[in-house]
């Protein structure tokens, strides 16, 4: 029994002398500042802001390419914010400037900008292998092969988790530091303009916020990951509780425990990390969907079977 | 209970492939390799002295291969690292080139071809070449020096096994080179017109005397434009292309479209950016899981269409 207990447990993450260390790490940095930022993509209804930056980088990729000539990753890299940020600006433009709602503005925006690239690249670049996934998207199963960068003689890590790293603190403490700015002008962006703290500006900062976290992820681990935990870790918790800060803790461990398991999933049957860790965050979701206590399925269902007992009673 | 019997199964399943990703201190040499034509090719020049682990399984599109866990580790403990370069691999490619600085023993096989042989990608583009270069067979025996070179680094004592091995299989490289320019006789020149999914046949088409039209571009996300597929229609009915060709790696519907538009015959299924599973056997005794016996599906099948 014990056997079979290592077995589970602990061999996976001895594969290969455990050289996972980095990966998992990056795992969470990414998680966690998607889930930081999504929280509020939540409130705002622009949780599948994630998927139409993912379609909307490939114009940005092509003029990068036609303008530079080359497709190395930087210049991918500039490309890619540059056209994530026009399309966050564009979303809100139509969906201030016109009766369209959020989830058709972001529609109207990646399509477009989407075929913008595709004819972009039959036009100019046909004989190029150009997309996203060739260009742009990292895989997270590759990051402890990079040259560890060191500062003043001592080595801090990989490259990109170093950059993630950055990305991630600057996310935490914009959110820290502007929490009450997000907060009123997410739930009451009237309140907000009023109180001198201008919902717009807010809202555009908060984008641009979006555009950069997002395209250094897809650089990083590539676009299913992000685009799901834009979403999961908020979804998740406000199961839980309506509070953001309580959402934003929970957002973190949520990103901790999805990071972890989809590890060891991915170990286990060894298929794509990036996609075992999205699986384990549904799963983490359907537990808390069902079992939670106060909103749950289950407290819901047995809740209303208790209601109707008693009005029978009354009756 | 059926928990617990689902995760013996998986131990056990997983058992063999740990095995292969540990190092071994004495025994053969582990390389990495990742297309099925590269994998099929360090098999030959290192023979028995080496195990050689494929990233890419056959059937697979290197555009949309996507790595599963333990490919790091047989990137990590490989001692020596093959891929096929001019950005064939994509973002991995990328991945491979940072990866030298730290581990030595990673190689392009193309870097051994001249650069003055490549086809150029797209005009004023610098250093982007058409990375399809296998279907050229006399290029790709100049890629048998770099996977010598290259396993030679790493185990010096062998060296001359990899040589002999090596300088055998350039032989049958070149036969196959003459086989192809012989096979392709009975087509009339004005005949030779390969009409494809993707552009997968540029040096095929240079080497053995074809016109060569992709449906599509080298780019995954390109698509056949409206005016693209009139002309192309026009154009096979023009010259009366007698049959067009599908490619294993890549969505069929289109081409099927234009043969149907064009009432010409769909010649068969070709391998371009993959090969097939080891040991299938097709009608003429060719094993379509190694590059002589897909080169010489491909080419029969061509023969066959076009005839």
């Amino acid at each position: 029994m014990s056997e079979l207990l290592s077995w589970w447990a602990v061999a996976p993450w001895q594969t290969g002398q455990g050289g996972y260390f980095w990966a998992l790490l990056m795992g969470f940095l990414v998680t966690a500042s998607c889930g930081l930022v999504g929280n509020y993509l939540l409130v705002r209804r622009l949780s599948l802001m994630g998927d139409t930056i993912s379609h909307s980088i490939l114009p940005g990729l092509v003029l990068a390419f036609l303008w530079t000539g080359r497709r190395t990753s930087w210049v991918m890299f500039v490309g890619a914010v540059i056209a994530a940020l026009v399309t966050v600006f564009l979303v809100d433009l139509i969906q201030k400037g016109s009766r369209i709602k959020q989830d058709a503005a972001m529609s109207v925006v990646f399509t477009v900008l989407f075929a913008l690239g595709v004819l972009l690249v039959s036009i100019f670049a046909h004989q190029v292998d150009l997309d996203q996934d060739c260009v742009l998207y990292g895989e997270i199963a590759f990051v402890p092969l990079e040259t560890l960068i060191s500062v003043g003689g001592v080595s801090i890590g990989p490259p990109s988790v170093v950059r993630m790293g950055i990305v991630f603190l600057f996310t935490l403490v914009s959110v820290v530091l502007f929490n009450k700015e997000l907060l009123l002008s997410s739930f009451d962006p009237g309140l907000s303009t009023s109180s001198g703290y201008s919902a717009q500006k807010i809202h555009l900062g908060l984008m641009a916020m979006v555009a950069i976290i997002v395209v250094s992820a897809f650089e990083s681990v590539g676009a299913i990951l992000v685009v799901a935990m834009l979403i999961f870790p908020g979804a998740t918790a406000s199961l839980i509780t309506d509070r953001l800060n309580y959402i934003h803790v929970l957002t973190i461990i949520q990103s901790a425990l999805s990071t972890l398991g989809g590890m060891y999933l991915a170990l286990w049957l060894d298929t794509s990390i990036a996609a075992s860790m999205v699986v384990v965050s549904m799963c983490l979701f359907a537990l808390v969907w069902f079992f939670n206590p106060s909103y749950g399925l289950i407290s819901t269902l047995v809740n209303r079977g208790v209601s109707k007992d008693k009005t029978l009673e009354t009756e | 209970m059926l928990l617990t019997t689902c995760f013996i199964g998986g131990c056990t399943k997983s058992g063999p492939a740990s095995n292969t990703t540990q190092k071994k201190q004495k025994g053969p040499i582990i390389v990495t390799s990742t297309t099925t034509m590269l994998t099929d090719l360090v098999k030959i020049v290192g023979g028995s002295q080496v195990r050689v682990q494929g990233l890419m399984g056959p059937g697979v599109d290197p555009h949309l291969y996507k790595a599963s866990s333990k490919d790091l580790f047989k990137l990590k403990l490989a001692d020596v690292i093959f891929y096929s370069g001019l950005t064939l691999e994509g973002k991995l490619q990328a991945v491979l080139e940072t990866y030298k600085k730290t581990k030595k023993h990673v190689y392009a096989v193309t870097d051994a071809i001249p650069r003055t042989l490549l086809i150029k990608a797209g005009e004023g583009h610098d250093g982007t070449y058409d990375p399809h270069i296998w279907f050229d067979a006399s290029l790709w025996a100049r890629c048998v020096d770099s996977v010598i070179y290259g396993l030679s680094k790493v185990d010096p004592k062998h060296a001359d096994d990899f040589k002999r091995r090596g300088a055998d299989f350039k032989k049958e490289l070149e036969t196959l080179h003459s086989w192809v320019l012989e096979s392709v006789q009975p087509i009339p020149a004005k005949k030779r017109i390969l009409v494809t999914s993707h552009d997968a046949f540029g040096y095929f088409g240079r080497a053995y005397g074809f016109q060569v039209i992709g449906l599509q571009g080298l780019s995954t996300v390109d698509q056949a434009g409206l005016l693209d597929v009139t002309k192309l229609v026009d154009f096979i009915k023009e010259q009366k292309v007698k049959a067009i060709f599908v490619e294993t790696s890549v969505n069929a519907k289109a081409l099927k479209q234009i043969s149907a538009s064009a009432g010409v015959a769909i010649g068969g299924e070709l391998f371009s950016d993959a090969m097939g599973l080891p040991g299938e056997i097709d009608d003429d005794g060719n094993d379509k899981g190694t590059y002589i016996g897909m080169m010489k599906y491909n080419v029969l099948s061509i023969v066959k269409g076009l005839k």
